[in-house]
């Protein structure tokens, strides 16, 4: 499955959720699907992401949520959008209860991916989430 | 002189004021190989003024990005605009990489006077990544007072970096073992400044006195006088010693400035590098691809053995068929 | 599909006399009670002491935490409450934090001053039961402060209570992440433990494998990771600190996680048993019998509860219920049901507590100790594991100990490894899970289970109130105290900050405010996260320190 578009993406966890092996997982399998992954770690606040996605000019970005602060994925979604950079997409893995997946498919994150998702499926979707997203001048 | 397309005049401008936005999908399309960059490349070459790279090398783990981290707040803190450029390794295997530099970074995160671009290096070796020549292009022709450009940890060839940056820190630790890196691959002769970072650590002084004995015996002539690399002692995590450290370069920058003759000289020995790998690029543009200037035809001869491949080389650089 | 442990021993058909010829009953497993208490640490085992049955508590505000610690009670948990902090207070920032402000409450108690904690034990004895404060290792000694200044308060003599509320630092390289550097966290840790050993403080901390496993560590390697932690840890507080190991020995407990194959799991208890005790007698020379006892608690494994089909996690929680009680724990809190989807609902932490019972009364698992000793099977699992472990422990010390392992990134690079082979063992079918790779149902089939929802705007209320309390508070007191702390805190590692830490408390320091105070002292920034600034005059503080 490998790549050779330069497929560029952000996987961050978001507010003060410390469980990252998720998030460690996931960039490992994307990475070996060819794809370049910078990773943030912990900590990060909508803003950071999103100065982040700016500089580093990413498809798509990945939050591993495994402590229902889900609501800042949608912050996250709002002030990408309002600083332009709406083309890049959303993706949200972790235990994320039925009907919020719903209400955040509503609110603009593209995919959501609950515990037990498979890493094939996850791969897919960013490749095919980030292909179109090339950016033309 | 080709007139810039009115497009590549509005990125000009907007780079040349700043527009970080504009330099990061600049950087992409860099990274991408879009053909058609040769004119704004150009132009932004001309744009660009003095030399304000800071190359910071080392052994991975050594700390360079937590260092960074700290010497960028130093630099705000007197008032200093800084890019940095952050190379960390692709996977050999499948081309993907996990650049993980800008996350020790993340105490500026929000700072819109400081910019931070990760890239991979994708297969090259030596510790920059392939583009990492036009990358610079570009955020040498923007208003940053420094840029800082963080090697991938090799360990052992960071010596290329001596090619882009004007002054080149060296990061240790003293954990990497008992005998000193630097002692290996000429490293003594590349870098202008050497840190050992980590501080924290029971062996530090030891590490350090090592160094600095190491670095004695590398005195070099610079022009007329001799010259005796400093030796700062950090622990990045806290900050310790990277004011000495930040003070260090300035003062190698004056230096430099100061002796015109010895940065000139650097800076053809960078020019003459940099077009080295320009010409190779296009080399290996021109013969990798099939139907390009070494057609098959060409190497009949040489799979025939009646000539050698050294015997192609020369006429194809000659311009002979 | 794969028929080996989940450390990779490959299991045969069959297992006779044999496979444990060369197990020496007296050397090797020891009665119960006995040396090396393979087999447990009571000849009684659960009829002199049954095991404490717990549920974890904490969500949303601390009145909300004391009336779930009130309904848990009534539920039949018995023997001690455990209750879990929120990210805030994990970190050791403020509900009135920016960052804080979002995630108060929201997944676990907001524990950020000794205010809270009044309310959360509001009616609740501190003594008769175990306290055990979960989180993370950065509040542990604010935790601790905490049971110390209710006890003055109410006047109960602090020898009585027991509990536990120290986490070790190691914790944060597991998942259990907060944002303090580790020196610091390990600092106050000791700090702490150090405190409870000199004053005859029942309060236990945990140094245990739960998070590695959780994470995706193996079985083999969990023993080999807290094995190495004990190690570790006890190794500081004897030879740093100065004190005995008998004494240091009461420190610990590990709280295992216990996943649902079944026999592995009771062999890894009976293997780490019988390893610690060995490295008590053998390396530390414990004199007396009591420190190579390790308390061993069980968490039922939250990473196998499955997100489809939530109702099959009742039947993984049972199973997992019964393997750690089998094994022998001396506690025990399981999550069923809702583990993989959000906070315990109030069924389903009644389903976890009644799983308890169901095990206690009606199976008798509970009557006869290490009922499964001298299966083939399960002491050569032992056997298996311990040797297992044993070559990864090795490993480890030959880095220099558990410290050294992890600066050279060996235990993450084994966690990471390990969480990736059990992804992809899953993702190709070589392990199945029913209803994820087995049996799976399609999505608009899949049962409905309630869910605890998180209120967003409790968190707010939280802050809210935080920042309006903390005017109120004697603040000419407080800056008294934090400034008696900012000064201890620069007076070198080995001061013990635990007695102006308490005083801080007492006068309602805050967790952000104590451990801002502390950073400070150290060179750090107040805010871990650089956003806001001291609001004490800390500087000068600092600069009349350095003048003198
Ligand atoms: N004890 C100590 N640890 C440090 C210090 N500086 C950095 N570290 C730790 O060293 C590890 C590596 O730091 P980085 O800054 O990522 O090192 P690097 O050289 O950029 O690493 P690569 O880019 O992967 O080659 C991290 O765990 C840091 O926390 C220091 O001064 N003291
Ligand atoms: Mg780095």
């Amino acid at each position: 499955m490998q790549v050779s578009e330069r497929i560029k993406v952000i996987i961050s966890m978001i507010g003060l959720d410390g469980h990252t092996m998720g998030a460690e997982v996931v960039a490992r399998l994307l990475r070996d699907a060819g794809i370049e992954v910078v990773y943030l770690g912990v900590n990060q606040t909508p803003e950071m992401i999103v100065q982040a996605a700016m500089h580093e000019d990413v498809e798509a970005i990945g939050i591993s949520s495994h402590a229902s602060n889900y609501n800042q994925v949608v912050e996250l979604v709002e002030l990408l959008e309002k600083n332009d950079l709406k083309h890049v997409k959303v993706f949200c893995g972790g235990n994320i209860p039925k009907h919020k997946v719903v209400e955040l498919k509503d609110k603009g994150i593209a995919e959501v991916f609950p515990p037990g998702s498979s890493g094939k499926k996850i791969v897919e979707t960013f490749l095919n989430g980030t292909r179109g997203g090339k950016w033309s001048n | 002189m080709v007139q810039l397309s009115a497009k590549d005049q509005l990125i000009l401008d907007a780079l040349t004021s700043g527009c970080v936005r504009t330099c990061a999908r600049l950087i992409s399309r860099i990274e991408r190989g879009e053909p058609g960059l040769v004119e704004l490349l150009r132009a932004l070459y001309m744009a660009g003024g003095s030399e304000k790279i800071i190359g910071i090398t080392g052994p991975p783990g050594a700390g360079k990005s937590s260092l960074v981290a700290k010497v960028i707040g130093v630099l705000r803190r007197r008032g200093n605009r800084v890019a940095v450029l952050a190379v960390d390794p692709s996977s050999p295997f499948t081309g993907g990489a996990i650049l993980g530099d800008r996350l020790r970074m993340i105490g500026h995160a929000t700072d819109p006077e400081v910019f931070i671009r990760s890239m991979a290096s994708r297969g090259r070796l030596g510790g920059l990544a392939k583009k990492a020549g036009d990358v610079l292009t570009v955020l040498s022709a923007m208003p940053w007072d420094f840029i800082i450009v963080e090697t991938v940890g090799t360990g052992q060839s960071e010596t290329e970096i001596m090619h882009y940056a004007a002054v080149v820190v060296l990061v240790q630790t003293p954990m990497a073992g008992d005998d000193v890196q630097a002692a290996k691959a000429g490293i003594n002769e590349i870098s202008d400044i050497y840190v050992v970072n980590k501080s924290d650590h029971p062996d530090a002084d030891r590490f350090r006195r090592q160094l600095e004995a190491m670095v004695g015996l590398g005195l070099r002539l610079e022009g007329d006088r001799l010259w005796r690399p400093p030796v700062v002692k950090t622990q990045s995590l806290v900050g310790e010693g990277v004011d000495e450290l930040v003070d260090q370069i300035g003062q190698r920058f004056r230096t430099l400035a100061e002796s015109p003759e010895l940065s000139r000289q650097r800076f053809r020995h960078r020019l003459r590098h940099r077009v080295v790998e320009i010409v190779r690029e296009m080399l290996e543009r021109d013969i990798q691809s099939g139907n390009g200037m070494l057609p098959d035809s060409r190497l009949e001869p040489v799979l025939a053995r009646e000539k050698d491949p050294y015997e192609l080389a020369r006429e194809f650089l000659s311009g002979g068929t | 599909m794969k028929r080996e442990t989940d450390y990779g021993y490959e299991i045969k058909s069959v297992y006779t006399p044999e496979d444990i010829a060369g197990v020496d009953y007296g050397r090797d497993l020891g009665d119960p009670g006995v040396y090396p208490f393979t087999r447990g640490y009571y000849p009684e085992g659960y009829r002199s002491r049954m095991w404490t049955r717990r549920m974890t508590a904490g969500l949303g505000s601390s009145e909300d935490t004391n009336k779930v610690l009130k309904r848990y009670y009534r539920m039949g948990q018995r023997g001690g409450l455990c209750v879990i902090s929120d990210r805030v207070f994990s970190d050791c920032i403020d509900p009135d934090h920016p960052l804080g402000r979002k995630e108060a409450g929201v997944l676990g108690w907001p524990g950020c001053s000794f205010l809270e904690f009044e309310e959360m034990m509001d009616d609740i004895p501190l003594t008769g039961h175990s306290i055990t404060l979960l989180g993370s290792c950065a509040p542990t000694t604010l935790r601790l402060a905490y049971v110390v200044a209710l006890a003055e308060k109410r006047g109960d003599e602090i020898g009585l209570i027991h509990g536990s509320v120290m986490e070790s630092p190691f914790e944060n390289y597991f998942g259990q992440t907060d944002v303090q550097p580790f020196d610091l966290n390990l600092k106050l840790f000791l700090d702490a433990a150090e405190y409870v050993l000199r004053n005859n403080i029942r309060m236990r901390a945990c140094i245990i494998s739960q998070h590695f496993q959780e994470s995706g560590g193996n079985n083999a390697q969990a023993i080999a990771v807290e094995l190495s932690m004990l190690k570790e840890i006890i190794g500081l507080l004897v030879n740093e600190r100065g004190l005995e190991f008998d004494t240091a020995a009461k420190l610990p407990y590990e709280l295992f996680s216990i996943g649902s194959r079944f026999f592995e799991e009771v062999a890894k208890m009976r293997a780490l048993r019988r390893m610690w005790a060995r490295l008590a007698k053998e390396e530390f020379g414990a004199k007396d019998d009591k420190s190579c006892h390790l308390l061993l608690s069980v968490h039922t494994s939250g990473r196998t509860m499955t997100y489809q089909q939530p109702l099959n996690n009742i039947v993984r929680c049972a199973i997992q219920t019964l393997a750690g009680v089998i094994g022998g724990c001396s506690a025990l809190d399981n999550a069923t049901l809702d583990n993989a989807h959000a906070e315990p609902s109030a069924l389903a932490a009644r389903m976890s507590l009644n799983t308890q019972h169901i095990v206690a009364c009606e199976t008798g698992a509970a009557d006869v100790v290490d009922p499964l000793a001298g299966s083939y099977f399960v002491e050569t699992l032992t056997n298996r594991i311990e040797e297992e472990a044993y070559k990864i422990y090795g490993k480890i010390q030959e880095f220099g100990g558990m410290i050294k392992a992890l600066e050279a990134g060996y235990i993450q690079k084994m966690l990471t490894d390990e969480a990736i082979k059990k992804f992809q063992e899953i993702e190709n079918g070589e392990r199945l899970v029913v209803g994820v790779n087995h049996l799976v149902l399609p999505p608009g089939e899949d049962f409905e289970i309630p869910i605890q929802e998180v209120r967003g705007e409790d968190s707010e209320k939280i802050a809210h109130r935080m920042q309006e309390w903390k005017k109120t508070r004697n603040l000419p007191h407080l800056t008294e105290k934090i400034v008696q702390l900012y000064r201890d805190a620069r007076k070198g590692d080995r001061f013990n900050l635990m007695p102006s830490i308490i005083d801080a408390v007492k006068s309602y320091a805050t967790a952000g405010e104590v451990m801002g105070t502390i950073r400070m002292a150290r060179g750090l920034s107040y805010d871990p996260f650089h956003i806001i600034e001291c609001p004490f005059a800390l500087d000068g503080e600092a600069s009349a320190h350095a003048a003198a």
